[in-house]
């Protein structure tokens, strides 16, 4: 056991940071946000610097693209990181053409990059299935969550299936791509509170201050904190489906507290489009719908440990 | 980061397993119903923990110089793991081994070290805690126990309470006020005070947590040793504070809620009930939170495994834990129904135990107010 980031992983972190913060950020994502646009300027700099082909680089694998995607979602980054960086490459065994939406057969919902996508990752029962989507099979539909969202129409059956077993697996990659994406999302949405906290003054005190809100955003951090630990062992282990449901569980319930807290104490202000907290803080709740929602990954949790299925 | 025991722990855990395995009595689940406070559980420790010792594992993280294997904190974890899954055997003695050692090896006189150490690690004695008083709970520091020195004795006077194990205990890790005009964090001092000495009187607090789980203990015009002092005169708030770090997270109780919420899904299975999505559900929840705890523990236990200074991931941890505890008990009590009503029933054992997780070893405000001030940097006015 060791908690510590390897030097390589110091130095992924540190030069996809670097990149982010030149490429992503808040601003970025509320200057793209009216016209549901797609980042493509930032997954082209992610692609040149090897950063989506990082699951199955030498000496990196699937603990390192979680971090990476985790940094992006921490810098509000408009593009299919999850699935591209973390889902694809460990399900499908090869990077695929981005953007990538992710969904259940026989859904029409709304999915995160649905209007942007070129290639569509079906989960269908035991199997997944690779869709390369035409301009005809997207649809924009308009969101006020965070991502650019869209209903994707590809017909049943259709793509390359990826055999038996792959359906269960590319679920537990994906509960793990929304743990990571959530993580970095609370984390971001959290650093932006505790800093309104500690500036904005009423009563002649920085409310941060006040026990009533100290712990309510302490709470935050521990179901935050645990998230995060869980994401990364499950990363580490190659998303077993206990694993993989149990982190995406967890993040997904600390994605909803993360989500009232930070509003709560952000007041009318947060609410604002002038204030950056809407750009993570909206996310979260699309993360915590997504796959099933909170319930889904509560029950993948508990079916995968007692029952026997994902 | 690497999330993989070592052959060597896993190894470990195997043979402590086969252990168990043996040296448990098949009415193990009767002695551990109430707690490792009862009476049942104390007595079988007395005869347990030596064994632990003889296999060298009771005190295995310790030094060898002190009785010790040098094991890592993680083969620790393993062992308070192991333990508490199954009830604690040890008893109050786990305490011993986890901080009470510990905080003699980091502040004790060479005569200290040579007299407690080897009892502790020999698994020969029981220690208690004398921290709390009726007007210092939460605000330890408001503790008025006074001892005031006399001669080569300190005469002290005053009372602790909720003093869980000391109806067992030969010693009493005590907190006293030796500064009479001290206020606060000054004047505070330790005492490793034998708990036979004239003077001392303990009563049990009745209490719904179980038997023998309360006490109060009373100190009039007890004569204690200078010797046994811990640490300089005035200044034991800094052992105090070492002490509270290993405590927090000392008792795997993360483990213990763990393995009762599979007990708990095994049970509701064989009644049909893991087929209702809500109820899964409740035990996805209660597992993630469980899972949570533990990984958050663990990261406790890997800067104590790298040396470095106590944080406020001990509180961050502390919390989780609590969360746990609370999660299972509850779904338990709901699952079982009126059954759960029966003292002694699994429900009732595991509600027992857990009611007091938010309070015991410091208040889940306590730890939030500490997660909040370190781990946030919020301000305190």
């Amino acid at each position: 056991m060791d908690f510590e980031l390897s030097p390589d992983q110091s130095a992924i972190l540190e030069a996809v940071g670097a990149l982010l913060d030149r490429h992503a950020g808040p601003a970025r994502a509320i200057e793209l946000a009216p016209k549901g646009d797609y980042d493509h300027a930032l997954s082209q700099a992610l692609d040149d610097a090897g950063f989506t082909a990082i699951a199955r680089a030498d000496e990196a694998g699937a603990l390192e693209a979680a971090l990476v995607v985790e940094a992006v979602a921490r810098s509000c980054g408009v593009m299919s990181a999850g699935a591209e960086i973390l889902v694809a490459p460990m399900v499908c065994g090869r990077n695929l053409p981005g953007p990538i939406a992710l969904a259940l057969a026989g859904s029409d919902v709304p999915v995160r990059y649905g209007a942007h996508a070129r290639t569509l990752l079906v989960s269908d029962g035991e199997e997944a299935r690779i869709v390369s989507l035409e301009p005809g099979h997207v649809q924009a539909v308009e969101s006020n969550f965070g991502y650019p969202m869209g209903r994707v129409a590809a017909p049943p059956g259709a793509g390359e299936s990826l055999g038996p077993g792959s359906g269960p697996a590319l679920r537990s990659w994906w509960r793990l791509a929304i743990a990571a994406e959530a993580v970095g999302t609370m984390g971001a949405a959290l650093d932006v509170t505790l800093d309104y906290v500690k500036r904005r003054r009423q009563f002649g005190r920085a409310i941060g201050s006040f026990q009533a809100v100290q712990h309510r955003l302490a709470q935050c951090a521990v179901w935050k904190e645990g998230s995060r630990w869980l994401t990364y062992e499950a990363a580490f282990h190659g998303a077993p489906p206990e694993g993989a449901a149990t982190a995406a569980a967890h993040a997904v319930d600390a994605a909803r507290r993360v989500f009232n807290e930070t509003h709560q104490f952000t007041g009318a202000m947060g609410f604002t489009r002038e204030h950056d907290l809407h750009a993570w803080s909206m996310r979260l709740w699309a993360l915590r719908l997504e796959l099933d929602g909170a319930a889904g990954q509560r029950r993948a949790a508990a079916r995968s440990r007692w029952v026997g299925a994902s | 980061m690497e999330f993989d025991w070592s052959p060597e722990e896993r190894r470990f855990r195997e043979e402590l397993r086969a252990f168990l395995e043996a040296e448990l009595p098949d009415d193990w689940g009767a002695i551990a119903k109430d707690g490792p406070g009862s009476d049942a559980q104390a007595a079988f420790s007395r005869e347990f923990c030596p064994r632990l010792a003889e296999r060298g594992w009771l005190t295995q993280n310790w030094p060898a110089e002190y009785g010790g294997n040098d094991a890592t904190a993680w083969c620790h974890a393993i062992l308070g793991e192991e333990m508490w899954q199954c009830g604690e055997p040890r008893g109050a003695q786990y305490m011993n081994v986890n901080w009470i050692g510990p905080t003699i090896m980091q502040y004790g006189t060479e005569a200290q070290k040579a007299h407690h150490l080897p009892l502790i690690s020999q698994g020969k004695v029981l220690w208690s805690q004398g921290f709390s008083e009726p007007e210092a709970g939460s605000d330890l520091v408001a503790l008025r126990t006074l001892a005031l020195r006399d001669g080569d004795d300190y005469v002290v006077n005053g009372s602790k309470i909720w003093t869980s194990y000391v109806n067992h205990a030969q010693y009493c890790f005590l907190l006293v006020r030796t500064d009479p005009e001290s206020k606060r964090h000054r004047g505070i001092s330790v005492l490793l005070c034998p708990t036979d000495l004239p003077g001392i009187e303990i009563r049990e607090i009745p209490s719904v947590v179980g038997d023998r789980y309360f006490h109060e203990v009373f100190f009039d015009d007890v004569r204690v040793p200078v010797s046994c002092r811990l640490g300089p005169e005035n200044e034991g708030w800094e052992v105090v504070a070492h002490a509270l770090q290993y405590e927090r997270v000392g008792a795997a109780r993360y483990a213990r809620a763990a393995l009762s919420l599979d007990e708990l899904a095994r049970r509701a299975a064989e009644r049909g009930l893991l087929a209702d999505h809500s109820i899964l559900e409740r035990f996805g929840a209660a597992r993630a939170v469980c899972e949570a705890a533990r990984m958050l523990v663990y990261r406790v236990i890997d800067l104590r495994n790298q040396g470095s200074p106590p944080t406020a991931d001990t509180n961050v941890a502390r919390v989780a834990g609590t969360m746990a505890e609370q999660a299972v008990s509850e779904l338990a009590l709901e699952i079982f129904g009126p059954d759960a009503l029966e003292y002694g029933s699994f429900a009732d054992s595991h509600f027992r135990l857990a009611m007091t997780a938010g309070v015991a070893v410091g208040a889940t405000e306590i730890n939030l107010n500490l997660v909040a001030s370190r781990f946030l940097g919020l301000p305190r006015e």
